[in-house]
């Protein structure tokens, strides 16, 4: 790490300074917590509790948004779209940026150029004709197509980022691997893809957040509720004339704790891997 | 670019004279044949993507657009005859300048106090200081968080009779009483961009923090043994090493945030009174809520248009940094 020695005093200060910027920027995060905890009779008056009262503190709305939802069903809906599109638009950038990386023929660049206008599609016309799309394919209410759909929004950027990780990765690894009578796609898979462990994380965690958290896609395309993703389902809470917030704010924490493992197991991987791909692609 | 590769052919044992295997043309040309069936081998699964999921439908989407009459039948358009009258319309409808102002409000809104916010922390986080290691993945933490639970927890925070938004200004006293943030429409957009920005401001603090990462400690003890302040350090230090990524991680975020949707959607549905409507709002809302396809891809081309002409206003800066 750069980071300079610095006297006690300082570096404690410092550690204030950090507490409070956190303690401000966290607060969202808590407030959903404790909402989750008040019952709500406690919450709806002008001046809420700003700790939950340690003797009115419930886990009911936890329990009763299991029992009163498909909760688990959503869960498993955004599992399933998230892990397909996770997984495919990695194993299509690796690909994609090894070629853009090492080969600058006229078609690597045009594809560059490509991915980059790509980018500038917004979500909303993207959508339409896909809804036609999928529409005469007989695949709308399909998660295939919530998940091809992320696939495509997510591999423009993962793309780049993964070029960026392989032009970190010195040519002559492989040249010398291929050297030695390796095929060219054995040292693909032995010499470069283990280097490229960061760069796969980064990629990894980036489509798993943007798909997980979709929510046009997944609405626009899925009218059947049994095939609704989290996000969606939460959507229809928001904007009810008497919403249970207290069930609201659980079931958002609960839509919240894969990605924070996720991230949490991945997180080492990515400050490094963030630098490496997006901004040096 | 800072690649390495600045050749045509990185990744290949060099040309012809230097080969594996120098010996009759057949042979060399089959190393070739086989060098070029690699490189788009590996690039056809993107191509593939770029393709069926994004070319096809911006061809359907053009098409789209151009026609007339109401569409009765989106898989057989034969019966509506080509026409520019949706650009026609949508560029002379009056409410597009607004439309394109909010949006630019909205973007710029949102991009700069994160940038602010996430270069302040990045340069925080990278001093040394005890319990480091647990702040950083908290503060990085809202970027995990979907878009949807973000607006669902900013539109309790924030609600007009019980949020604790309203508590909180009435008990420091910057207002004698409620306001409804999202329902009123001069405080709308502003009660749209607050969420939005802490979505984003965490992707800021992790580009920016790595970045920092990689400039030598040997640079600042230098300066500080010439007697450099902490702002000269930043000036000729910090910012010549991470302007670069400071101005690509710009630019990706506001292009993403200048066609945000999952935010403002759930939140205010593009009202009060169109005060948070966006042009990314008002395509979705022409196509799935008045069912004016025409109009609304008329408008998705357009906003696409507005976008690249940002992109090369940007200047030479941005295009350097992506090429």
């Amino acid at each position: 790490m750069s980071a300079t020695a610095l006297s006690g005093g300082r570096r404690w200060s410092l550690l204030a300074l950090a507490v409070v910027v956190t303690g401000v920027l966290m607060f969202p995060v808590y407030w959903m917590i404790m909402t989750s905890l008040v019952p709500s009779n406690d919450l709806l008056v002008a001046e809420p509790p700003l700790v939950p009262p340690a003797d009115s503190a419930t886990t009911e709305a936890w329990t009763g948004v299991i029992d009163d939802q498909p909760v688990g069903r959503w869960l498993w809906n955004s599992t399933v779209t998230t892990l397909g599109a996770a997984i495919i638009s990695t194993a299509v950038s690796t690909l994609g940026g090894y070629s853009l990386s090492r080969f600058r023929t006229a078609g690597q660049q045009a594809m560059g150029f490509t991915l980059l206008f790509s980018r500038m599609l917004p979500g909303t016309l993207l959508i339409i004709p896909l809804f036609v799309l999928f529409a005469g394919l007989g695949m709308v209410n399909n998660l295939w197509s919530v998940t091809l759909v992320n696939i495509a929004a997510t591999v423009p950027f993962t793309t780049w980022l993964m070029k960026g990780f392989v032009d970190s990765v010195p040519a002559e690894l492989e040249q010398s691997a291929m050297i030695d009578g390796c095929g060219r796609l054995r040292a693909l898979w032995y010499v470069v893809v283990p280097l490229l462990k960061p760069g796969i994380a980064a990629t990894f965690v980036y489509a798993s957040i943007l798909t997980w958290g979709d929510f046009l896609f997944a609405r626009t395309l899925m009218g059947d509720p049994q095939g609704w993703t989290v996000t969606v389902g939460i959507a229809t809470f928001i904007g009810e004339f008497s919403i249970d917030w207290s069930g609201l704010m659980a079931i958002g924490l609960m839509s919240t704790v894969p990605m924070v493992l996720l991230f949490i197991v991945l997180e080492p991987f990515l400050s490094r891997g963030m630098t490496a791909g997006a901004v040096k692609g | 670019m800072t690649s390495p590769a600045t050749g045509t052919t990185t990744a290949d044992p060099p040309g012809p004279s230097t080969g594996p295997a120098p010996g009759p043309r057949p042979l060399q040309r089959r190393a070739q044949r086989r060098r070029r069936l690699f490189a788009y081998g590996t690039l056809a699964p993107t191509l593939l993507v770029v393709a069926v999921l994004m070319a096809y439908p911006l061809y359907v989407a053009l098409d789209l657009s151009l026609r007339g009459g109401q569409i009765s039948d989106l898989l057989d358009l034969s019966g509506n005859p080509y026409t520019l009258g949706n650009y026609a319309e949508v560029l002379s409808s009056s409410g597009l300048l607004a439309d394109v102002v909010r949006s630019v409000v909205y973007t710029l809104g949102v991009v700069v106090p994160a940038f602010a916010i996430g270069l302040g922390l990045a340069l925080l986080l990278n001093r040394a200081f005890p319990g480091r290691r647990i702040i950083r993945p908290l503060v990085l933490l809202p970027w995990a968080v979907p878009g949807v639970v973000v607006a669902a927890a900013f539109s309790w925070m924030l609600d007009s009779s019980y949020g604790v938004v309203n508590y909180l200004l009435r008990t420091v006293g910057l207002i004698d009483e409620n306001v409804a943030w999202l329902a009123d429409s001069r405080t709308a957009l502003a009660a749209v961009i607050v969420p939005t920005v802490w979505k984003y401001y965490p992707f800021f603090t992790l580009i920016l923090l790595a970045q920092l990462q990689s400039i030598p400690a040997e640079l600042y003890e230098a300066a500080r043994v010439d007697g450099a302040s902490p702002v000269r350090q930043f000036r000729h230090i910090t910012w010549p090493a991470i302007a670069g990524a400071s101005t690509l991680a710009v630019v990706i975020t506001a292009i993403g945030v200048f066609r945000e949707f999952d935010f403002i959607f759930p939140l205010t549905g593009g009202g009060p009174n169109e005060a948070t409507q966006t042009l990314a709002v008002r395509i979705y809302t022409e196509a799935f809520q008045y069912f004016e396809m025409g109009t609304a891809t008329a408008l998705g081309i357009v906003t696409m248009a507005i976008c690249g002409f940002f992109l090369l206003a940007g200047g030479r800066s941005i295009r350097r940094e992506f090429s």
